[in-house]
Formats: structure tokens, C-alpha cells, sequence
């Protein structure tokens, strides 16, 4: 599906969605206004990756890995430097996208679950240093109580920081699926012979595209440690990219929102299963075993097809 | 790195040989892998759930049956027996459903499968870690030139040849390892012959995550049986995997032996670092070998 | 404008392309025949780069373009379209072409820009030129299969090659729609002056619009030629086992 088509969705759903967030804070209770900021960071954070994943065809199944950079990049800054807290949150991009580049150097070359293996392994490298490494990083531990400045420091505020940057965020990932960039990332997702035969670098626009979800990975990091103040290596483990390839399934991952909506349903079912039962996980397996079982398209895929018999038939095994 | 000046040849040699032991472990759990991965297509994220599995049966039963030598031996045998049987019901209630869809499905599934297990050895067993001690016979160490090895051990470098060598024997001599290496190939003519491939999927499935299981048992009595053994273990399974040769079954006896021995030398020469020795050799694997070291059946 | 010489490829011991060789000039259609297996996607393959040749030279506009990678090939002015369809499922017929348009602009790395509002009217000139003009804003992977096979022509033509070199352009299409593909490949070489290069097996196709022909069989270019010659030659009559070639 082209993103053209989305367009009127979004402007239909957008404006009401944009009154309730700009709103939000002053008609609910603290509690709630930190869990939707939860919801739009781990929705970026799965945006980001649905960029390569579902739009590039990319088997990126490291991600949380650029997630777990740029928060660390933030927060070493703030706490080992003298430098402004501002340094760092621009520092967490500057790192994970490099970080994305060199990875994707070497892992462009393969495809598909070589590309994905790889990749595992060189993010378990990167996990396996931060989670050793006590006297820079604080090993297993992580590093808490980082300081936020007062401008953002309260829960309002850090809100609307995220809100702001989460939303401008969104804004340039989606320029840039509409850019001739993004419709030939897409049709090398759909089609990567096809493209060479165009005379298009396919592993140069790849690894274009592993700078910038790792960019954007990083931008959810920094705005993570903003609102939670701390950072550990459970943000660059194996097990929180796949939760983060979930999202996006569970949103639908050929429409730009739905790795947000994704994300919105994972953070508010483990927050309130996760009052009543210790076992989430089981919860969130099962929930996964059903949708791939019935709805592959995800929830938002769903929606949207019943709107305008669209969706192509997969053909990329 | 302080200490690396400081390396003797007998602390070497007895590193390597707990690296071989561990290489061990790692063969038996990533062949299994391998295996399915070979054959079915499948990366079994639950592999490594299997193997925690393994471990918290190896620990009841051994239990059950009264510890001791004959615990052990008896728990050794039925573990990862119902390890295979767990493995059965999960292979015809859902995956059968399922081999039609692409890799990433797969991959999604078996992590669902995965989180499952997780919690369910959480409700069955509990959050704390349990521990089985070996039986009599091999408890203790011997010293080689004054340094300790475990008698446990060097059961272990005898159990990983026996299971290299049933695994040769399966694959080469009999008739399902002939049907599976020639599905792993061309799955269609294999059903064209009037062989029920669906069938050969499921035996081949189950003797791969009898394999998780028994690598499980093993491991038991050597670590803390812990939540969590799963997840460090699938990772490991796959990279050795993927620098043996997908679906390799000597790729993974390979790449066991490079991660199991980078692991244990890592310890002597960084102890801080060692996690990342192995990794790192896995990446200069892969920089210059990217589809593995050995012929994959991709 | 293309010479092939001697060139080889095989497989794990089965030899696809055997010493081939080809030679076409400016402005031709040439066509490739011969039965299934014969080597002709190979050999297609080879000159566009998907694949490697093991031996053998491939020349274009009086440039060596053996062994270059596919996007290069491409680049120098080499357009294809694929036996199987190998469109861009989930894209719209408008963006399938215009991806096309815009990789040969060199634009596809740009990010800023909306895609929507550019190369717009190539775009809609090249849907206009094969007669898609009305399904641009089909979903793809929707397409009927012989509008599907049009599109695979349309992308090849959205990159602007000087020569277009076409695999079974008309396979599986409707007797209606192979006359249309005729008819668009006639006005391709006539109007723009394409330089055309296809293998067919719908015989009434390559021999009411072929200059030349090449018949291929068992991996060699058994003989090329007229196609008057062709049509007589006992040769590429035992290559089809004795099977008419229709007249």
C-alpha cells in the first residue's frame, strides 16, 4: 500500500487524536499522563523500526539496540560530562545513527534472516559490553536518577518535551516514506531484483535506511531516559527487539500508524495486566500466537481494509 | 589485562578443556537447532526454552526418583524424553498449521512460544533458581598439574562424541535421516515419492528438541537452574548456528567449538570481558565467511 | 549497438549458456527461440547482470559490460522485463513506474523532496504510451496477470533504455492482449526507436514483428538469422523435435 492512500485517514483521524493529547494533562492524573508518554515513546521507537521493517523488508531484529544507544549516549553525557543535558539528548542520535551506519555496513551485504542473525550478533556484542562494562556504563546495574532540566523536569512538562519530539519525529519518518527515497525503499522491499535491474544500489539505500531507523530508534532512547530518568542493558536485549517486531505486527506493519497503535496496546496491556498477574509475558505470548494465528495483517490492517479493498498480495517469501 | 602476562600452559590447557566441556552443551543444544532449521525451516526461538525445560525436569525428576546416581541416570533419561514430548504436542497442535508462512511468522511464533514457556516454568517451578548435584561418581575434580578439572567435565567430553556420533549415524545410516537431509533439499520431490512429509517434519522436529532437552539435562547438575537460562542460551544456539552453516549439523559442532573455546580463553585473558569474546568471533566469522563457515543446506 | 561472444554459464555442472553469441545493431528487434530450457532467461540474465558469466565477453555501445553489477548494466541503458512478473506488489501502478523514472533521474536517494509531486508527467506519459492510464492508482499486486505483464513493460520503460529487452513479454496473456503487447512493441520500435531484444514462444508474435532471429537450443545460438531463413532451416526445426514451425 502507498502512503498517498493513508493520507485522508490520517487528516481524519489526526486532528481529534492531536485535541486529546495536547489536552491530556489537564484532565487526567499523573499516572496516566506518564503512560501515554511511555505509549508515544515506545511507539517511536516502533516507528522507527517499522521503517526498515515493514516499508525497507528489512529483517532488523535487533533494534532496541539503537533504542538502548541513544539512551545510554544521553545519559552518559549527563552524568560522566559536564556538558548540558541538551548535548546529550543531541549526542543519542549522532551515536546510534553512526552506530546504525557501521552496522549496516556490514550487514547490508546479506538478506533476510542472514541480515537478521547478523545483526543479532553484532547487537549482542554491543549488549554484552554495556552489560560488563561497570565502570563506564554501570554493567548490569544501569544508571539511575539521571538529571533532567527543570524547563522539562516536571511530569507536564517531560510530557509535552516527549509529545513535541515524539510528533516532529513522526512528522520527518513520514516525509520521508513520501520522499522519492521512501517509495524506492519500498519497492526494494517489494521487489529487490526488480530495482537493480533499474539501476538503483539497493544495498546503499539499505543501509541509508539503518541510518536513519537507528536515528530515530536513538530520538525514543533519549526521550525513554527523559521520562523514566534512568537507563539498564535490558534496553538493548535481544528479547525487547522482538517485543518491538511485535508491535508492529499487532499494529499492522504496511501502514505508517500502526506500529503506534501497536505500541499503544502492548504498553497498556502490560501496564494493567501487570496489576493484576505477574505473568505478562504468558499474556503477551498468547496475545502473539492469536494474532499471527488470525490477523497477520495486524489491527490497523484490519480497519483499513475494511475502508477500501486495498492490501497486495504478499509475495516476498 | 593485567593478568594475561601471567597465563601458564596448564591454566590454558585446563581452560580449554572446561571450554570443551561447555563446547559440549552448546554442540548438543545448536545441532538440535540446526537440525530443525535444516530441515523444517524453522527458527525455533523456543529452542532455547526446550533447554531451560530440560534442566527444571532433569532438577523434579533426579528429585522424584530420589537423587543419588540412580536419580540422575533416571532423570538424565526421562528429561529430555519429556522435553521430545512437550515438543510433539506443540509440533502437531500448532506448528503443522503454520509451514507455509514466511521466516519472520516463523520467527514471531516460536518467540511467542517462547514467552509462554517462560512463564509457565515461572508458575510451575518458581522464581527462585534450584541446583542438582552430580552423583557420587562424578563429583570431585582430578588436578591437572594443580589445577582442578571436574570429574563432571570430563563426563561431559565423553557424552559430546556419543552424541556427535548418533547424530552421524541418524543423518547417514537410517532411513528418516535420509528422508529429512533429502526434504531439507527439495521438500516437494520428497512428497512427490509418497512420503508423508508432514510426518518426517514432526519426527525430525522432535529429535531436535529432545536434543535442546538433553543438552538441558546435562547442564543441570554444572549451573543454577534458573528463569532466564533460556534466553542466553537460544542466543548462543543461533550464532553458532549461523557461523556453522545454516542447517549444518558439523557447521554447529564447529561453532560450538569456536564459542565454546573463545568463551573459556576469554576468561583467562579479560575475565570482565569474556561475554564478549565469543561474540566478537562471531563477527569476524561472519565479516569474512557471511553464510557460515561449512556448506549451508539454504 | 550489443555483441556477445563466446559466452558460458552453468550450474552446479549443468551448462545453461553454451558459447553464445549475439550480435544486434541499433533500431532491431531481435528475437530469441527455442524450447523450454534452452538458456534464453540465462542469457538474458547475463547480459543485464543478474548473473555472472563463467567465460565470455558481453559488449554494449562499444563498452565492455561483462560481469558489471545489474545496476550498473542498467544505468548504461539496458532495460528488462521479467519472464515471471516482478512488479512492486503493494505500490500503486503510478509509483511502480515511477520509481522507474526517478532511479534513472537519480533521485532516489533524495529525502526531502514529497515523491508525490515528481516526475509526474513521464510518469503519466509512459502509463499513457502501454495503456495503464486508468489503473495508476490500482494497488499493484491487484492487476489482472495481463496487466500485470503490460506494467512489467512500463517499468522497463520508465528507466528510458536504448535497449529494451523483454522475457516472454506475452506469456499467459489472452489472445486480446497479446495483440495489444504487439501492438505496443511495434509502436516501441517505430515511434521511439527502441532497440528491442525478446524471446517468445508465441511464434505468430516473432515472426510478424522479429528483423532477426536467434534460435537457441541446449544452451548455444544454433544459428541467427532472417526470419525467412529461420522459418527454412532444418536445424531449428529438429531443435523443436520435429514440431512445425508455424508459417
Amino acid at each position: 500500500m502507498g502512503m498517498e492512500k493513508e493520507h485522508r485517514h490520517l487528516i481524519f483521524l489526526g486532528i481529534p487524536v492531536m485535541a486529546v493529547l495536547l489536552l491530556l494533562p489537564l484532565g487526567v492524573s499523573r499516572f496516566y499522563v506518564y503512560l501515554v508518554s511511555l505509549m508515544l515513546v515506545t511507539g517511536l521507537l516502533a516507528t522507527s523500526l517499522n521503517l526498515v521493517l515493514g516499508f525497507g523488508g528489512m529483517y532488523q531484529f535487533h533494534h532496541a539496540v539503537f533504542y538502548g544507544t541513544g539512551a545510554y549516549a544521553l545519559a552518559l553525557v549527563v552524568t560522566k560530562t559536564g556538558w548540558p543535558w541538551w548535548i546529550g539528548f543531541l549526542a543519542a542520535p549522532i551515536c546510534s545513527g553512526a552506530l546504525g551506519l557501521i552496522m549496516g555496513v556490514i550487514t547490508v551485504r546479506l538478506s533476510k534472516l542472514y541480515f537478521g542473525m547478523l545483526q543479532i550478533s553484532l547487537g549482542s556484542l554491543v549488549w554484552a559490553i554495556v552489560f560488563r562494562w561497570y565502570a563506564f556504563t554501570g554493567g548490569d546495574d544501569g544508571i539511575h536518577g539521571i538529571p533532567v532540566p527543570d524547563l522539562i523536569g516536571s511530569s507536564t512538562g517531560a510530557y509535552y518535551f516527549t509529545l513535541a519530539v515524539s510528533l516532529t519525529a513522526l512528522f520527518a519518518m513520514y516525509r520521508i516514506l513520501c520522499s522519492p527515497f521512501g517509495r524506492t525503499f519500498q519497492g526494494i522491499r517489494d521487489n529487490p531484483e526488480r530495482c537493480r535491474a533499474l539501476g538503483i544500489h539497493v544495498q546503499r539505500h539499505q543501509l541509508v535506511g539503518e541510518g536513519l531507523a537507528g536515528f530515530f530508534a536513538s530520538v525514543a532512547g533519549a526521550l525513554f531516559v527523559t521520562v523514566e530518568g534512568s537507563v539498564f542493558p535490558d534496553l538493548l536485549f535481544w528479547t525487547l527487539s522482538l517485543e518491538i517486531v511485535i508491535m508492529c505486527l499487532l499494529g499492522g506493519w504496511f501502514i505508517f500508524l500502526g506500529p503506534m497503535l501497536g505500541a499503544a496496546i502492548i504498553v497498556t496491556l502490560r501496564t494493567f495486566v501487570g496489576i493484576y498477574t505477574e505473568y505478562w509475558t504468558l499474556v503477551l505470548g498468547i496475545v502473539l500466537m492469536l494474532l499471527i494465528f488470525f490477523l497477520p495483517e495486524g489491527a490497523l490492517g484490519l480497519v483499513l481494509r475494511h475502508r477500501e479493498p486495498a492490501a497486495g498480495s504478499g509475495k516476498e517469501a | 589485562m593485567d593478568g594475561a602476562a601471567n597465563i601458564t600452559a596448564a591454566a590454558l590447557l585446563q581452560q580449554i578443556l572446561v571450554g570443551l566441556s561447555r563446547t559440549t552443551i552448546l554442540f548438543i543444544v545448536s545441532s538440535g537447532l540446526s537440525l530443525v532449521l535444516g530441515v523444517l525451516r524453522i527458527p525455533n526461538v523456543a529452542h532455547g526454552s526446550l533447554y531451560m525445560i530440560g534442566a527444571f525436569l532433569t532438577y523434579s525428576v533426579a528429585t522424584l526418583a530420589g537423587g543419588g546416581t540412580v536419580g540422575f541416570i533416571v532423570a538424565l533419561t526421562v528429561a529430555p524424553l519429556g522435553v521430545a514430548l512437550i515438543s510433539f504436542v506443540v509440533e502437531r497442535g500448532l506448528f503443522c498449521h503454520l509451514y507455509e508462512r514466511e521466516h519472520l511468522m516463523l520467527l514471531l511464533f516460536t518467540f511467542s512460544i517462547m514467552l509462554v514457556f517462560g512463564d509457565l516454568v515461572k508458575l510451575i517451578w518458581g522464581s527462585d533458581y534450584r541446583s542438582l548435584t552430580a552423583p557420587l561418581f562424578l563429583q570431585g575434580s582430578f588436578s591437572i598439574q594443580g589445577f582442578p578439572f571436574p570429574r563432571y567435565n570430563l563426563f561431559l567430553l565423553l557424552v559430546g562424541p556419543l552424541v556427535a556420533a548418533g547424530l552421524w549415524f541418524l543423518t547417514n545410516k537410517t532411513k528418516i535421516g535420509k528422508i529429512a537431509r533429502a526434504a531439507a533439499v527439495d521438500r516437494e520431490m520428497v512428497g512427490a515419492m509418497g512420503i508423508n512429509v508432514s510426518w518426517v517434519f514432526a519426527a525430525v522436529f522432535v529429535i531436535g528438541c529432545y536434543l535442546a532437552g538433553l543438552g538441558g539435562a546435562l547442564v543441570a547438575p554444572t549451573q543454577n537452574i534458573t528463569q532466564g537460562m533460556d534466553h542466553t542460551i537460544i542466543i548462543e544456539a543461533f550464532l553458532i548456528v549461523i557461523i556453522g552453516g545454516l542447517g549444518n549439523i558439523w557447521g554447529a559442532l564447529l561453532g560450538a567449538l569456536i564459542f565454546g573455546l573463545t568463551d573459556a580463553i576469554g576468561i583467562l585473558i579479560w575475565p570482565q570481558f569474556a561475554i564478549v569474546f565469543p561474540y566478537a568471533a562471531v563477527v569476524v566469522v561472519l565479516l569474512f565467511r557471511p553464510k557460515g563457515l561449512l556448506k549451508s543446506t539454504w | 549497438m550489443l555483441r556477445i561472444t563466446g559466452l558460458n554459464k552453468s550450474f552446479d555442472g549443468f551448462q545453461a549458456v553454451a558459447d553464445a553469441s549475439l550480435d544486434i545493431e541499433k533500431g532491431e528487434v531481435v528475437a530469441v527461440i527455442g524450447p523450454n530450457g534452452a538458456g534464453k532467461t540465462t542469457l538474458f540474465n547475463l547480459i543485464t547482470g543478474q548473473l555472472t558469466p563463467d567465460s565470455g565477453e558481453i559488449w554494449f555501445r562499444e563498452e565492455n559490460i561483462t560481469g558489471l553489477p545489474a545496476h550498473v548494466i542498467s544505468r548504461k541503458g539496458i532495460g528488462r522485463s521479467f519472464q515471471i512478473v516482478n512488479v512492486f506488489d503493494r505500490l500503486t501502478v503510478f509509483e511502480n513506474v515511477q520509481i522507474a523514472v526517478l532511479a534513472r533521474r537519480g533521485n532516489t536517494l533524495n529525502l526531502f523532496r514529497p515523491a508525490r509531486s515528481m516526475a509526474v508527467k513521464e510518469t503519466g506519459d509512459v502509463l499513457a504510451n502501454v495503456g495503464l492510464s486508468e489503473k495508476r492508482t490500482m494497488t499493484s499486486g491487484m492487476l489482472s496477470h495481463g496487466d500485470r505483464k503490460v506494467l512489467e513493460i512500463a517499468i522497463a520503460l520508465g528507466s528510458r533504455p536504448e535497449l529494451l529487452i523483454l522475457d516472454e513479454p506475452t506469456a499467459g496473456m489472452s489472445p486480446d492482449e497479446t495483440a495489444a503487447t504487439l501492438d505496443l512493441m511495434t509502436r516501441l520500435s517505430g515511434d521511439l526507436g527502441l532497440t528491442i531484444l525478446f524471446c517468445e514462444h508465441d511464434m505468430g508474435l516473432v515472426f510478424s514483428i522479429a528483423n532477426r532471429i536467434t534460435v537457441m537450443n541446449h544452451g548455444a545460438t544454433i544459428i541467427q538469422g532472417l526470419p525467412e531463413d529461420v522459418r527454412r532451416n532444418r536445424q531449428v526445426q529438429k531443435a523443436y523435435l520435429g514440431g512445425d514451425v508455424p508459417c
